[in-house]
């Protein structure tokens, strides 16, 4: 742990649809983490979803705007930085933050709209950042060394990254997507040992488990088998989609391939969470479709 | 240098697969097919890979370096050999393999011709027997898609794809793109019907391989979301995953927050819904969703609902809502940080700046555009602000050429 | 014979698929082969432009455009030709835009038009720097609407000429293996250059001369062989192509004190003189010491990072990846490096050769519009013009003949070659061959040429051609063998090589790319006012000479 506490790093937090609902422990896990790794989150509250690569896909430049939106409110907290937990808005956040910074005209026609519906201008000074980031490197790293004091105990963990927030890697940009390394050093950091397959940075099927079911299982399917091959006790997924996904879907596959599976997967505040002795209060796991309390227990001899 | 490589070795006859090493001794500037040339003459003349151009516009040398779909020819080994990593070298995935690195590209191809790839004019011929006149700027709709070398790098990694064969798949749909945005097209909605249908756009899992690995900025996976943007702007959007995509819109809208638990059935229908009412509960029983939905709404959600508002009445609908943003997301690629000519030439081990004999050395300079100093040997061409590959193609406004869709009559 | 059609393509780039478009339109049964596929071809490699008098950018017309041709070719080209050419070129262009080409626009709508060296007007239609790759996709894009068919992967590697006529080809089925012969009424060749016999050069792998190695052994005259064109800016150490369209856009060639030394060559058109103007004086720069590492710089410095990016992206991406050097700031290292015959197999101006039903166009032919030094831009035009008008005569005479028979012989005589080359256990690899080609070709047979170089030369490729017979084959397989076909490209190099040099050594005079400045420096319309004729005879090269057609342009001397 470093010697001198730094105060605080205050960012806006963006939670996002799924934690504001579905996942729920994903939020709570996260507000009571946050302090433990030196974050202090201010709740953006005047904002909606980030389109989630629906509306980019649906109406463009509608999803240029209503981020815009939300990069403006996160703006006026005072904060450099849009915090997220999910890695389908940091991508969105991002993508549309990257467009208006680039072209000041796009800026400007978007912000005399944001104008017109009684939102404050946006300058282009936010980063958008997730909170794997946050902790993955720096300050925010160096606490959670500190913070993880509990530990995993040689808890096998497989980390599952997901796409959006490795690719396009010139829009995210923090680590190398195909050798990602950021999981890894957390579960390191948290205690856990990080076990290693080839599907952790491939897709959970999460955009089309609803209109292409089938198609979505049999990507959902991958990283569960190879992680249970390799070991995992359980998976951690900085992604509440890719969550719900392996997580929820997880009987469907079971029930299709007639085998039992039952990885646990855990949000990441949730993992660090863990570590740093948070209580069912705050982590919910009895949220969870596959309870993951069952593997965590030896943690507790 | 030294050139370590391992190979994936395939025969057809067989059936047998073996990883084979290699260690050579090549050039400095040696690409990985460089390299594989090396190993095919001096080594092994029995490895099979496909090659021509060399210089990333033939498309031929698609295969895998660790994994990772990479053009051959475009690979340079320098810091790979420096750094002592001796990588795994294999066939493109999603595709038949035929001999070691050489894939059965025939569903590659399939797939392409199945999007009617050919311009289906739209306008009447000018009668002065000259080009149809359009501008630049309209043009640019299509500038990305039409970069693409039919390479396979996007589909050797496409993950929807390895779940689902049939797919087209990014590279099919992104020429598919390249006709449904050429505002000379007239076959607009006979084109996105025939993407909408089981396979097509909406099968695209969004997992952003294909931009990773494209290796000519098409960008694939932008092309398919701009052909979504298109089929929902025309009104074609029976498929389920244009509804999943329209309720995001509608959500955002009225709530603010994604009404999670309505999605599957506005998705799939109230009908086949009830077949996952099981699984509903399920999710019910942890709280995942509530049984009785109760929107829960954003603060200042109007604020959003008028945007929209304001935004349908812009112009910028369909694909031009994503090709307004190219601009700015291309910049992030090309990295430079607008330096004035002076500075670059100040720069520390600068080639020295251009004289005409007769003039002081380091003297006159003309500036861009200006020419050289005779009879207008260097001067620069005509033409709009806006070439392919430009920077300004955000600018892009609907021109006043009357393009007659069919369909739209 | 696995098949027959009327017209066989032989080669899918834009010389071979526009032919195959005009016969299939002229309604002929159509069908290509390629050892690429379609798609793959060189011709997508072509960056800056194509070359066609609309006017669109300045007054221009067919007239000035023939000219410009007719003196870049150093008056070797034949003017009846070249007419034609300029003529037809804008209705061809028109045509493209209208099947849906993608190319550049001004901004009144128009097709965007940029200056080209050697030049009366900006005259060369484009795609940013990627027009070749534009014109690839679109002749592909209607081969696919008019389905048809592709022999792809299929390596062609002897005419079948029987009854004194051609009527099919015997081919390598590269993706499965096996000799497979398809028969025609009539052939088109259209298989492109033979860049490969330099170390340095901007042309693909696939650039081995096949279809005029082929022609040759079939008892074929090329023509004018020994003008072999070297673009003045290939990237150092690769020679990979960067456009003639950087200095249409106004970059500059620098030495290494940072001299435009154009000025002091072509003192009015400096960096856009012709394309053999400027290359020797590259080489004069280098040769006296003015260079850097064999090199010179292309510098775009000034052209400013939104104008590279612009309108050169693809040519930044090049020196980027084989270079590690951005332009916007830092000049290039280019030296010329061989790009475009200007020779080839000779055709009237409706594609025929000499032996019936056989046709050729794009690079394996010579017309000739290029003479001895071809225009940058003229090369994808002439694919495309004399594609379709060979093409269309080779449809014609199909449609009038009716049957097709391939006698077994000619399967026989290729299954011995193939099975002497497959059955030899020891012996040398062909990439030594190759590198001494390459080498030497470049030491010998370049920008510059000397008597002693040139029967140096000779004597090499002599050496080479007695080695050939016992290079061996590796890979025994059936599948993908592309051992097999690189050793019979090999041996299609040697030859169409011999035939250059031999040319090359009996023109005693400097006109366009053929260059002696210490024993004959300046051009000699008295003694060598003719094309050279190269036939194969009893294993060697038998020499001849044919006249230059000539309208209305008298030699002149050239000047820039």
């Amino acid at each position: 742990m470093s010697t001198k506490e730094a105060e605080p790093k205050r960012v806006a937090y963006y939670k996002g649809c799924l934690a504001s609902l579905s996942a729920k422990e994903l939020d709570t896990s996260t507000k009571a983490l946050a302090p433990q790794v030196g974050l202090e989150l201010l709740e953006l509250e005047s904002v909606t979803c980030c389109g989630a690569g629906d509306i980019h896909e649906a109406e463009p430049d509608y999803y240029v705007h209503l981020n815009a939106r939300i990069l403006a409110y996160a703006e006026a907290t005072g904060c450099d930085t849009l915090m997220t937990v999910c890695n389908v808005c940091t991508l969105n956040l991002r993508q549309a933050n990257f467009m208006l910074q680039g072209d000041s005209e796009l800026l400007a026609r978007v912000n005399e709209n944001l104008a017109t519906v009684g939102v404050p201008a946006y300058s282009g000074k936010v980063e958008v950042r997730h909170f794997l980031w946050e902790i993955a490197e720096g300050e925010g790293y160096e606490r959670l060394k500190g913070a993880a004091h509990k530990g995993l105990k040689g808890l096998k963990v497989a980390p599952f990254y997901g796409c959006q927030i490795l690719r396009p890697s010139k829009i995210m940009g923090f680590e190398d997507p195909d050798r990602p390394w950021s999981l890894e050093r957390i579960i390191e950091a948290c205690g856990g040992q990080s076990i290693d397959y080839p599907a952790k940075i491939k897709c959970c099927g999460f955009p089309i488990i609803a209109a292409r079911e089938e198609t979505a299982l049999g990507e959902v399917i991958q990283p569960i088998e190879q992680a249970l091959e390799a070991g995992a006790d359980v998976m951690v997924t900085p992604c509440p989609l890719c969550h719900l996904s392996l997580d929820a879907w997880q009987q469907k596959l079971e029930a299709s391939t007639g085998r039992a599976f039952g990885l646990p997967i855990l949000h990441l505040a949730q993992l660090v969470g863990v570590a740093a002795g948070l209580e069912e209060a705050e982590l919910k796991f009895k949220r969870h479709i596959v309870d993951p309390r069952p593997a965590l227990e030896r943690l507790e001899v | 240098m030294q050139v370590g490589l391992k190979v994936w070795r395939y025969d057809s006859g067989t059936g047998e697969r073996a990883l084979r090493e290699y260690e050579i001794e090549a050039p400095e500037e040696a690409t990985l097919l460089d390299c594989l040339d090396i190993v095919k003459d001096r080594h092994d003349g029995t490895l099979a890979y496909r090659k021509s151009c060399r210089m990333m516009i033939c498309g031929s040398c698609g295969m895998r370096m660790d994994g990772a779909a990479v053009l051959a020819c475009k690979t340079r080994m320098y810091d790979i050999a420096q750094g002592g990593r001796i990588p795994v070298i294999s066939a493109m995935g999603n595709l038949p393999i035929v001999k070691d690195l050489v894939v059965d590209m025939d569903p590659f191809w399939s797939k392409f011709k199945a999007m009617w790839p050919w311009l289906e004019p739209g306008y009447d011929r000018p009668d002065d027997g000259r080009e149809y006149r359009i501008s630049q700027e309209r043009m640019n709709v299509i500038h990305k898609e039409s970069l693409c070398i039919n390479c396979g790098c996007c589909v050797s990694e496409c993950n929807a794809m390895e779940s689902d064969p049939e797919f087209l798949g990014p590279q099919a749909l992104a020429k598919g793109m390249r006709f449904v945005g050429d505002p000379r097209d007239g076959a607009t909605v006979e084109r996105l019907e025939r993407y909408n249908q089981e396979h097509g756009i909406w099968d695209c899992t969004r997992c952003y391989f294909c931009n990773e690995r494209c290796p000519k900025g098409v960008d694939p996976r932008d092309a398919i979301a701009k052909l979504g943007a298109e089929s929902i702007r025309l009104g074609i959007d029976r498929d389920m995953g244009a509804k999943h995509a329209k309720w995001f819109v509608r959500s955002a809208e009225t709530t603010g927050w994604l009404r999670e638990e309505e999605l599957i059935p506005k998705t799939q229908g109230y009908v086949s819904a009830i077949k996952q009412l099981k699984f509903g509960y399920s999710l019910a029983k942890h709280g995942k969703v509530r049984p009785v939905p109760v929107p829960h709404t954003a603060k200042d959600v109007n604020e959003a609902r008028n945007l929209r508002k304001v935004v349908r009445e812009q112009d910028r609908g369909g694909a031009l809502g994503h090709v307004q943003g190219e601009r700015a997301l291309a910049r992030l690629a090309h990295g430079h940080a607008g330096e004035s000519l002076e500075e670059i030439y100040a720069r520390p081990g600068a080639a020295p700046r251009p004289f005409l004999p007769g003039d002081a050395e380091g003297g006159a300079v003309s500036p861009p555009g200006a020419g050289g100093s005779a009879d207008g040997a260097s001067s620069v061409s005509e033409g709009s602000a806006q070439g392919q590959g430009s920077l300004t193609q955000a600018d892009v406004t609907p021109g006043k050429e009357p393009t007659r869709k069919r369909g739209e009559a | 014979m696995i098949a027959k059609h009327d017209v066989l393509v032989v080669g899918a780039g834009c010389a071979g698929m526009r032919a195959a478009l005009e016969a299939f339109d002229a309604g002929a049964d159509v069908a290509m082969i390629s050892k690429l596929h379609p798609t793959r071809s060189h011709s997508g490699a072509a960056e800056g432009g194509i070359n066609a008098a609309l006017g669109n950018a300045a007054e221009d017309n067919a007239e000035i455009h023939a000219y410009d041709t007719v003196k870049g070719s150093d008056y070797l080209g034949d003017q009846d030709a070249i007419e034609i050419f300029a003529e037809e070129a804008p209705g061809d262009i028109i045509q493209l835009e209208n099947w849906g080409a993608f190319f550049s626009r001004r901004e009144d709508g128009k097709l965007a038009q940029r200056p080209f060296g050697a030049a009366g007007s900006p005259r060369t239609v484009y795609a940013a720097d990627i027009t070749g790759h534009v014109l690839i996709q679109v002749l592909w894009e209607q081969v696919c609407k008019r389905d048809i068919p592709v022999y792809e992967e299929f390596f062609a590697w002897q005419l079948v000429e029987h009854e004194d006529r051609c009527q099919g080809v015997v081919c390598w089925d590269l993706l499965h293996g096996g000799l497979k012969t398809v028969g025609g009424k009539t052939v088109v060749l259209a298989t492109g250059g033979a860049g490969r016999q330099y170390r340095v050069t901007t042309n693909a792998y696939a650039c081995t001369g096949d279809g005029m190695a082929m022609a040759l052994h079939a008892g074929l005259p090329l023509k004018d062989m020994e003008f072999m064109q070297f673009h003045p800016t290939t990237l150092y150490p690769t020679g990979i192509l960067l456009t003639e369209g950087i200095r249409g856009e106004g970059g500059y060639l620098i030495n290494k004190d940072g001299e435009r030394f154009m000025k002091r060559y072509a003192p009015n058109a400096l960096e856009l003189a012709s394309r053999d103007v400027v290359s020797r004086s590259e080489q004069t720069e280098i040769d006296e010491g003015r260079g850097i590492d064999g090199s010179v710089l292309l510098d775009m410095r000034h052209l400013g990072a939104e104008r590279i990016l612009e309108r050169l992206p693809g040519s930044r991406e090049l020196a980027m990846t084989y270079a590690g050097i951005d332009p916007i700031y830092d000049p290039v290292p280019v030296r010329p490096g061989a790009h475009y015959h200007m020779g080839g197999i000779e055709t009237d101006n409706d594609g025929a050769t000499e032996m019936t039903g056989l046709y050729a166009a794009g690079e394996c032919a010579c017309v000739s519009i290029h003479g001895a030094n071809r225009l940058g831009g003229n090369s994808l035009m002439e694919t495309i013009t004399f594609g379709r008008r060979a093409g269309r005569s080779a449809a014609e005479w199909a449609l009038s003949h009716t049957t097709v028979s391939v006698p077994e012989s000619a399967e026989r005589d290729a299954e011995a070659r193939l099975r002497a080359l497959l059955d030899r256990e020891t012996g040398e690899r062909p990439w030594k061959l190759r590198e001494e080609l390459g080498n030497s070709m470049l030491e010998n047979f370049a920008v510059f040429r000397t008597e002693e170089g040139m029967t140096k030369q000779i004597e090499i490729l002599g050496g080479l051609r007695e080695r050939y017979p016992n290079v061996v084959v590796e890979d025994k397989g059936e599948v993908f063998n592309s051992d097999l076909t690189q050793a019979i490209e090999l041996g299609n190099m040697l030859d169409t090589a011999l035939c250059m040099v031999t040319a090359g050594v009996v023109r005693k005079e400097s006109r366009g790319a053929h260059a002696r400045p210490h024993d004959y420096p300046t051009r000699d319309d008295e003694k060598f006012l003719h094309h050279s004729i190269t036939r194969w005879k009893d294993g060697g090269v038998e020499l001849s000479t044919s006249e230059v057609r000539f309208t209305k342009w008298e030699p002149q001397e050239r000047k820039y």
